[in-house]
């Protein structure tokens, strides 16, 4: 009976133990949210103004050429253009390898891309700004040679060659969550295709893919949440702490420039005061993007017939 | 109409309209092959990129990784961030592997389905979506400075704690889910508590998946650099070889992040052994990475074994 007694008590025990560790996640995001949020708008109160803030482009937080600047618009304008102009590129990409992959490719293909696809999602975000440095940034400085307006001796780093290192950080996110999605088609849906006479292209544009819309959306929404995140990768083959000069030509693709992400790796560490509430504005800016791209992607999944 | 002769005008206007049906149906093969070809060259571009990296990063590292002083301690040896890179996996995986183990075994034994689940599986989701500079920036101030652990790698070890809960939480759940129902009613049936049916049945059960789940979020840990920069520095103190676990310290990526970044020419070393010693860093966690996804592949194999036997 004392067993009996002793064993139940365990079992509550245990119960409410484990119940703690699952409320810990929700603490932790909350925790996450309001302690970034009550630090997020400090900064207008110590001389930053809202609208040069988010249109201003000239960044100097710790004021190293005089009086401190609180612009950020240049940093948004660079995540904005590596990651939507790296998603344009992604996406077919991913998408096409995805539906191949699924629908029309030999099997020896997909068993040797399977472990390359999984190898690769988690590759370390600082090996591919290595290798961007040892491969990508010395190939931008050629091709970028003979544009007029670029600066030879420090052409190659920039937003060229953070498109193209998020494009090689994102694809394996975005292909195997495609793939997950295609895979979730039920077979009776490229029968009842094939049945009527298409083509095995026709089966696959006009059955399968609208079949799997919404959760290639998620595929996408969530490439975009890890693109406009990354940092170190991001951080190497960037160079620069402003917005190139000649913004509007082809040229400031391959001049050393910035984002959101990398003045915050190099910075923030030994920022105080004022200058580090700017560096929070950031961070609190980068939480409310993925937030949203996070609330699209649960309302994409929602709506997906198959799961 | 139907069993009337064809006029030679209808007639020919039926074949008409079979020619341009046979016309139509080439058109879509030809069309359809097109596209498959395409999909061909954008499938075996992508599959070219991944193994042209993966070669190119083991091509440039290995004369680096040959050598002796590689492995030593001195300025370009990575001894000192090898034990920091296995001494922050085991200290952060004291803690995420028993905390997110708990939580899954919560919700998929204990919970009911039902709000409960949908909100921690949204705050699971909200929380893998933050990029992990912005959890390390949270880390720095929660446990850094509020906590006043200073820089350290118990520090770094928590925030990594936060970075892979959710991942940890979604593997150690589907680990879980993969254990027939039958098997728990069984061991209820036999009058067992909840508690005792889960260390005795599910736990056994689920092992393989734990294992491989653990693989995973050890290789998630390892190649996580952003996180760590504020929260466990980019120094290590002189006598880094200490299990104090109160002091700074760097690890293979972000010694990789300091040595081709912010300290890029303060090393004492010139930029051709810079080079090389990021090229050997670079090696060296594509091979870990690589083991880990061999070893996680093997259990996966093992657990198929056990369920086709059974």
């Amino acid at each position: 009976m004392q067993t009996l007694q002793r064993s139940r008590l365990a079992d509550q025990v245990v119960r409410i133990l484990f119940f703690i560790c699952a409320i810990l996640l929700v603490a932790v995001i909350i925790g996450v949210i309001a302690f970034i949020g009550s630090k997020a708008f400090l900064v207008f109160g110590e001389g930053a103004n809202v609208k040069d803030y988010f249109l201003g482009t000239f960044w100097d937080p710790t004021g190293n050429s005089g009086t401190p600047s609180y612009e950020a618009g240049g940093l948004i304008l660079g995540s904005v253009i590596t990651t939507v102009v790296a998603m344009i590129i992604v996406t077919p990409l991913a998408i096409g390898t995805a539906v191949f992959f699924t629908e029309a490719a030999p099997r020896w293909l997909v068993r040797t891309m399977q472990p390359l696809i999984e190898i690769f999602t988690g590759i370390p975000s600082v090996v591919v700004g290595f290798l961007g440095l040892l491969v990508i940034v010395p190939l931008l400085q050629k091709l970028a040679a003979p544009i007029p307006g670029v600066f030879a001796p420090t052409a190659g780093y920039g937003w060229g060659a953070a498109i193209l290192v998020l494009t090689i950080m994102v694809i394996p996110t975005t292909l195997s969550i495609s793939i997950d999605a295609l895979r979730a088609v039920p077979g009776s849906v490229r029968e009842a295709s094939l049945a009527l006479g298409s083509t095995r292209w026709q089966m696959m544009i006009n059955a399968v893919i609208p079949a799997a819309s919404a959760g290639l959306g998620t595929a996408v929404v969530l490439g975009f949440t890890r693109a406009i995140g990354e940092t170190l990768a991001v951080a190497l083959v960037l160079g620069g702490s402003q917005i190139p000069k000649n913004i509007f030509s082809l040229a400031a693709f391959f001049q050393p420039s910035i984002n959101i992400t990398a003045p915050i790796a190099q910075d923030f560490g030994e920022t105080a005061g004022a200058a580090q509430d700017a560096y929070w504005t950031l961070a609190f800016i980068l939480l409310a993007i993925t937030f949203i791209f996070v609330c699209i992607s649960r309302y994409l999944a929602s709506r997906s017939v198959y799961k | 109409m139907s069993m009337q002769e064809l006029t030679p005008s209808q007639a020919v206007s039926l074949e008409e309209s079979l020619a341009a049906q046979k016309r139509t149906t080439r058109r879509q093969e030809v069309r359809g092959a097109i596209a498959i070809g395409v999909l061909w060259a954008i499938t075996l571009l992508v599959a070219a990129i991944f193994v042209f990296i993966i070669i190119r990063l083991l091509i440039e590292g290995a004369p680096t990784l040959l050598q002796a002083s590689f492995y030593g301690t001195g300025e370009a040896g990575i001894a000192p961030e090898l034990f920091n890179t296995f001494y922050i996996l085991i200290l952060a995986e004291i803690f995420l592997f028993p905390i997110s183990l708990a939580a899954a075994i919560f919700l998929v034994e204990y919970s009911r389905p039902g709000r409960f689940i949908t909100v921690i599986h949204f705050a699971a989701e909200t929380l893998s979506g933050v990029p992990s500079l912005v959890l390390g920036m949270f880390g720095f101030l929660i446990f850094v400075v509020y906590a006043h652990m200073g820089t350290s790698r118990l520090a770094g070890a928590l925030t990594l704690l936060c970075l892979n809960f959710p991942l940890a939480l979604r593997l150690y759940e589907q680990a879980l889910e993969t254990v027939p129902r039958d098997l728990r009613e069984a061991g209820l049936a036999l009058g067992s508590t909840r508690w005792h049916m889960i260390r005795t049945v599910v736990i056994p059960s689920a092992l393989p998946g734990l294992i491989t789940g653990l693989i995973l979020t050890a290789g998630k840990i390892i190649g996580e650099a952003a996180a760590l920069l504020f929260t466990m520095g980019l120094f290590n103190p002189t006598n880094v070889f200490t299990l104090n676990p109160l002091v700074a310290s760097d690890t293979l990526t972000t010694r990789l992040y300091y040595i081709k970044g912010p300290g890029a020419g303060t090393l004492g070393l010139n930029s051709v052994q810079e080079s090389a010693l990021a090229a050997g860093l670079s090696a060296v966690l594509i091979i870990l990475l690589l083991v880990i996804n061999l070893s996680s592949r093997a259990i996966g194999r093992a657990i198929q074994r056990r369920i086709t036997a059974a």
